[in-house]
Formats: C-alpha cells, structure tokens, sequence
C-alpha cells in the first residue's frame, strides 16, 4: 500500500460516517471534517505512521492531498 | 474604520431562519413549565426543556425555593470560598454526594462552567486526555483549555478507545472522558466497560452523568447505579438544570480531589455561589425522588414509549435511544427547522439540533415528554406527530 491509501485508509477509519474518499476530496466541504474530526484523522495518522504531530502544522490543510504533502515533507 | 472591520466580521448569517420561515432558537417564553407554556404569546405543549421528571413546578420545591428566599435572601453575593458558603450549600454537597455514592461533591453555577473548570485544574501538556467523539462542547471546551494531549474516540467505540489506550505510553496520566446519556440521540455510553479498560490500563474515566442524574438507575441516582459500577475511582460531573429541575453543575469523587479543587478550580473559588432558592430547590427535589422515583419514572417512560410508537407510525426514523428521549434524525439543517415548524404550528415545542451540536448534515428533532404531563396531553401530541409524519 502506498503513502496516499494509507491516509486514505486511516482517514475512513477516523471518520463516524465512511465516505467515499480520494485525493482530491477536501475534508471541510466533501467529507464534513470538523475540528474533532481533524484530530481523530491526526491521532489516526499518528498511529499508523508511529509519528508525532503537532495539530498547528495541520491546519491549513484542504484536500487529502495536502496531508500526503505534509507527510512527503516530513520524509514519510 | 478599523472598529467597523471588527463588527462586520459578526453579522449573522440568519438565511437559514428567512429561508425555513422559523427560528426555533430564542424563542421567548411567557410562563413556567406548567402541563402548557406560553411561547411568543401561543400556548404549547414543552418536549423541549430537560425537565424530565416534571418537577421544576412541582409546588414542595416551590415552597422550598421560597423558604429559603424568605431566610436568607437572594443571593449571598460572595464566592463560595467567600460569604457564599451557605449552611444549605455546605448540605447539598454532602447530599448530592451521597445521591451519587461518591466520597465528596462541589458545586459550581454550571455545569458547563464544572467542565470548563475541571480539566484546566487537573491536567496539563504532560498529559492525555481521551475524549469520545460526540462529548459535549463544555467538555470539548474544558479539555482545549488544559493544553494536554487530545485525542477522541469513535462514539461509543470501546475497541477504538482501547487501541488509543494501548498506543498511549509516555504520559504523566491518562484520562478518559465520556457521558452517560448523549443527548441529542439519547444512546448511552458502555461506561462500565470503559471503566474496566481504565482500571486495566491505569487511566482515570472521567464522567459527565448530565442527562442520566435523577433519570437513571433503579433510584434515579445515575449512570454509576444503571451500570452497577462500584467502588468508582474516577471523577463525576453533572448539571442540576435538568432532572433535578435547579441549575447549578456538580463535580464528585474521591475526597482528596474535591478539597484540592475547593480551593484550585478558579471556576469554583472566583464565581459567585449559587444562590439560596436554588440551593433549597436541589435539596427537595433531592428528597422527591428519594420517595416518589419509581412513579415518576414509570410516568416518564410511558411517555417516551407513547411518542416513540407515534413517530414510528408517522414514519420518522428515529436514533436509538435508551434514555427517556425520542430523537428523530431530521437530516439537513434546512429540513431540520422545517420540522421543528411543522411542531411548533402544531403547538408542540421540540429541540432542534443542527451542526456544529451534530456532525454536519445529521441534524435532529429532539422530544423530550416531562413526568408532569398529564397523560391526555401525550395522547393529543402523538396525534399530532401521526399527522405531521403522514402529511
Ligand atoms: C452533557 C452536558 N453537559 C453539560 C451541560 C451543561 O450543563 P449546565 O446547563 O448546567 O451548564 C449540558 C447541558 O446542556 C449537557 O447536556
């Protein structure tokens, strides 16, 4: 599985309800992320990746994409 | 200009309200919460207030409220470190308490100010607060506040929490935070289960009992009696705005705790004390259900099953609710305010909730059917429900 499924996977895992999710999906108006959600997708984002992450640096995040982003720059 | 630059930025968006041609907030009401209320100059039927057991009108805590205004005034005008402390505030800790089962209680003007209050003065960035999803704002509120490390569970979700539970090493401590009755759906929290996952991985559980004191367990003592815990170690709140027909918000728990928090919970030692009518009304409400909680409870859960076979015939899906609450999932927030219009043309007043109180799109119409109503006036407001669904 590559970097983009498994936060795909892990933001269908951190989501009540599981929508369709691609990356392109933007969490606020496709996949109704509010900002609990937003830190259940982090903290499910910590786990699989065994990382830390700051909630300030996810912030400005849009789409799905944008986290790979982050995550790519991180050197994930 | 810059000032005008601030005050823009808070114009409300009231498009919602226009659009649906009803605001079901604010509404202004003209009486008490008698068998009818006066809402903007109509008389209704209340399924909204969390007056469950019916006794915010009930004439012995009026006789109470008013005996102890006759003694001691209205207010006290000091904190309770200060001249708040009243003999009766000192009595309703130790009776709340022991309503609980817990060692001591303090009780703060809220219950979204204990919430506030709590985290901020028991934790801190060294630490792990484990939230379900769905908890209330106040405690949403409370935990931002204390700087730790957050993170929530899936609602209801044990096997998520213990995941969270097992990956989280590290940390001064663990909290796990949750409520006994959620209530915009009326679903219950496996409390007990989470309790156990606490005692297995040493974290602390941390309950808000806000909709279940007075309604749940076989004496209306809460979630800890429904559920049978024993021997509880964590920490309680709840609100006395509710069943216990006051207002005011407890936090409960082992002694040494509640001392500290006496005098390190700034929402406690820098508010002013609840004041004597409402302290007086707690006690004897306390006293009603301590006689009277088997009638009133049966009351009220004849009343929810009568609504709920209403709602189902009138074709409304409903939320699973285990409490005495009908929550019928009303979808968008637009068709959310049209239904809660439909009920209020209908004479009946409902809760309606839209996000961010539900996740978007998931909106409800909550109906909560008090023990003071006579059983006529349930009859007529199934009815109405049949109607309104088959319309
Ligand atoms: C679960 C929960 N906690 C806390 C509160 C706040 O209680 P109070 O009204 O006493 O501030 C409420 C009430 O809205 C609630 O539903």
């Amino acid at each position: 599985m590559n970097l983009e499924e498994r936060i795909i996977r892990t933001i269908q895992g951190a989501l009540e309800k599981r929508p369709e999710i691609t990356l392109e999906s933007h969490l606020r108006e496709d996949l109704k992320v509010d900002s609990l959600d937003l830190l259940m997708i982090l903290s499910g984002l910590e786990d699989e990746f065994s990382i830390t992450i700051e909630e300030d640096d996810f912030l400005d995040v849009i789409t799905v994409n944008d986290i790979a982003v982050k995550m790519r720059a991180r050197g994930i | 200009m810059e000032l005008r630059e601030f005050y823009k930025r808070f114009s409300l968006d009231e498009s919602l309200a226009v659009g649906t041609g009803h605001n079901p907030y604010y509404l202004r009401i003209d009486s008490g919460l008698d068998e009818k209320i006066q809402v903007n100059g109509h008389e209704m039927i209340d399924l909204a207030s969390n007056n469950y057991l019916g006794l915010a009108t009930d004439s012995r805590v009026k006789q109470a409220a008013i005996e102890a205004v006759q003694k001691y005034g209205v207010s006290l005008c000091g904190t309770p470190i200060a001249t708040g402390y009243l003999d009766l505030y000192q009595r309703l800790e130790e009776k709340l308490a022991s309503f609980v089962g817990l060692e001591e209680a303090i009780i703060l003007p809220s219950c979204y100010q204990a919430n506030n209050g709590l985290f901020s003065s028991i934790a801190g960035p060294q630490d792990l607060i484990i939230v379900d999803r769905y908890a209330h704002s106040s405690l949403i509120q409370g935990i931002k506040a204390a700087g730790s490390k957050i993170r929530p569970f899936l609602h209801n979700n044990l096997e998520h929490l213990e995941g969270i539970l097992q990956r989280s090493r590290g940390y001064r401590q663990v909290f796990v935070v949750t409520e006994s009755v959620f209530s915009t759906e009326g679903s219950l929290a496996p409390f007990k289960e989470i309790v156990q996952l606490c005692e297995t991985y040493r974290a602390l559980p941390i309950i808000d009992d806000s909709h279940g004191i007075g309604v749940l367990g076989k004496s209306g003592r809460g979630i800890l009696e429904e559920q049978r815990i024993e021997g509880y170690q964590g920490i309680y709140t709840a609100s006395l705005g509710k069943a216990l027909a006051n207002s005011g918000g407890m936090i409960s728990g082992k002694k040494g705790l509640i001392d500290y928090l006496k005098y390190y919970c700034p929402h406690l030692v820098y508010s002013t004390a609840l004041t004597p009518s409402v302290l007086a009304g707690t006690e004897a409400v306390l006293s009603i259900i301590q006689s009277e909680f088997g009638v009133i409870k049966q009351r009220l859960v004849t009343y929810q099953q009568a609504i709920y076979e209403s709602l189902i015939e009138g074709g409304f899906t409903l939320a699973a609710s285990e409490a005495p609450i009908n929550s019928i999932q009303s979808g968008s927030k637009e068709s959310t305010f049209i239904l809660a219009k439909k009920l209020y043309e209908q004479g009946i007043l409902c809760t309606a909730f839209i996000e961010p109180s539900v996740p978007v799109g998931d909106g409800r119409v909550r109906l909560i059917a008090g023990a003071n109503l006579r059983q006529e006036t349930v009859a007529e407001v199934a009815e109405i429900i049949k109607r309104i669904g088959r319309s």
